[in-house]
């Protein structure tokens, strides 16, 4: 099989050829190390490409498979780690020049279980400066360009990874998501996105900027991808005290049963606010896909959802004091948009943050109490398309929105909730817009049941117009 | 409730050691702006009754976490 076609192939594709050794984890990581390199100068998505320590760990999985032992899914896949998660004795730059010459001791623990399964990283993935914004475009190492349009941005903050996916680099890339930070530039990039319950994945390892919310979570070709990686890096770990113990289902399994007779809520307020009428049109038609394999919906009010923007609070707050080590000493490596965001979380005061926790609290309540009725909620995932990488604002129903910087926050407006109540959420591409950029479907589901997102969000990929179309990057 | 131009550079200069020009300083007002808009917007929400979870907990029985 040529290489672009093999590139093309998802984990569940090409894990049986590895498995039966008719593909090497030597032939496929060469061939994603190959295909980086070329993209590189067009998609700018890697702060470091990791060729030589990427060769070795193949050779090292390549051996392991001549021993007979096979490790599983992820056995000699390539992949991507997003540049604030730990990698040890390699750089991890956290996307800022403050940090450029940063080389961690440890891995994170999601890198240490990757490594475990057997899965090749072949690189570190640029991002937002700090994984604090929703465009990737970096001021130090450069912006990331959407394969899907080289002019406009791939998402935030974990857009290299976004592009990677989408792009036919790597079959998977570990994100962040604060915000949205994985969800963005999986609808941005038209991939699979997955931030699932907080607690379930290990943040250890993870140079954090706050530390409410935040969650490692893949970027995939499908669903089944995104469970699979999710059962390696999911589970318990006795160091980071933000995991529980839940038991993990086996996801694939799951995925296999039907949709029929569950209901989807279908958030009458905030989620359908102030969107592009191409996104609004795609995710009406996503429903009525939904419908037409049998689930039924029914409309659900989220009243508190007027009080959203509380929720930034807590980052504001979080910022200053993640930043306190490094901007009086080294105020002239900042971007301006992270230096100017960040010194206005001074003005956070202490019980405006205690009411922000009060409103997080009565959201999630909402929440839980709304999927008591319904199985799953759904919405768009972002607004809008990805916007220009040069647009300082959009307009999206009549009114102008900031897309970076201080004051802006209005294209994570339906991921970032999720992050507050911790329940978990997947993006999945359901089309694309007139300028054929795509659109990105949220499904978000009870805590704990991953499972049956996957086997919502699959039984959707099976009908989604986005089925089986990739970019052109020539 | 506005925050001047002084107050801003005061803070921003004790907290991190520097001035900011008036400009630059305009550059941090949006971010400024949106949580001050916040505040305004909660400003009416009632939150007494919203305990917090272990005091919930208690109130069920578990003694162990009251």
């Amino acid at each position: 099989m040529p290489d672009s076609e093999l590139l093309k192939l998802t984990i569940s594709e090409v894990a049986p050829l590895i498995q039966s050794r008719e593909v090497s984890p030597v032939e496929l990581t060469e061939a994603a190390l190959a295909e980086a390199e070329r993209r590189q100068p067009t998609l700018n998505s890697f702060i470091t490409i990791l060729r030589d320590e990427a060769l070795a760990q193949a050779e090292a999985t390549e051996e392991s498979l001549a021993r007979g032992e096979y490790l599983g899914p992820l056995h000699g896949i390539p992949i991507g780690i997003k540049d604030n998660i730990a990698t040890a004795g390699i750089t991890t730059t956290v996307g800022t020049k403050v940090l450029r010459d940063h080389v961690p001791d440890e891995d994170a623990e999601v890198v240490r279980r990757c490594q475990a399964a057997g899965a090749i990283i072949i690189g570190k993935e640029n991002l937002e400066e700090f994984a604090a914004g929703a465009t990737s475009n970096n001021p130090h190492y450069g912006a990331v360009h959407n394969p899907w349009g080289l002019d406009h941005v791939p998402g935030g903050s974990s857009g290299g990874g976004g592009a990677n996916v989408a792009a036919g680099i790597t079959f998977a890339s570990l994100g962040t998501d604060l915000g949205g930070s994985v969800r963005l530039p999986g609808a941005f990039c038209g991939v699979v996105g997955l931030k699932q319950t907080f607690g379930r994945v290990s943040q250890r390892g993870l140079l954090v900027t706050s530390f409410n919310g935040d969650h490692i979570g893949p970027m995939t070709r499908s669903v089944r991808d995104s469970a699979l990686v999710l059962q390696v890096i999911a589970g318990y770990d006795p160091l980071d005290p933000s995991t529980v113990p839940v038991p993990l289902d086996d996801y694939t399994l799951i995925m296999e049963r039907g949709i029929q007779g569950l209901t989807m809520g279908i958030p009458s307020n905030h989620y359908f606010d102030l969107l592009d009428p191409e996104v609004e049109a795609a995710v009406r038609r996503a429903i009525a896909a939904l419908e037409e394999l049998g689930v039924a919906s029914r409309e659900v009010s989220l009243p508190s959802m007027e009080y959203v923007g509380a929720l930034r609070f807590s980052a504001m707050a979080d910022s200053v004091v993640t930043h306190e080590p490094y901007i009086a000493s080294s105020r002239e490596d900042y971007g301006p948009d992270t230096l100017y965001r960040t010194l206005a979380g001074q003005f956070v005061l202490g019980r405006d943050y205690s009411k922000a926790m009060k409103v997080q609290r009565i959201i999630k309540e909402e929440h839980a109490r709304v999927l008591r009725d319904v199985d799953f909620l759904v919405t768009p995932t972002t607004p809008m398309p990805a916007p220009r990488i040069d647009a300082e604002n959009i307009v999206v129903d009549g009114q102008s929105q900031k897309v970076r910087g201080p004051g802006s926050g209005h294209i994570s407006r339906n991921t970032s909730p999720m992050n507050a109540t911790g329940f978990p959420a997947i993006t999945v591409p359901c089309g694309f817009s007139g300028a054929g950029l795509p659109i990105g479907l949220q499904f978000i589901g009870r805590p704990w049941e991953e499972g049956n997102m996957f086997r919502i969000a699959h039984a959707y990929e099976g009908v989604s117009p986005s089925r089986g179309v990739w970019p052109d990057l020539g | 409730m506005p925050v001047s131009n002084e107050t801003l550079k005061r803070i921003i200069a004790e907290y991190g050691g520097f001035e900011l020009s008036d400009a630059e300083l305009e550059l941090v007002r949006p971010e400024l702006d949106n949580y001050l808009a916040e505040l305004q917007n909660l400003r009416d929400l009632d939150l007494s009754d919203v305990m917090s979870s272990r005091l919930l907990r208690a109130a069920e029985g578990d003694e162990a976490d009251a």
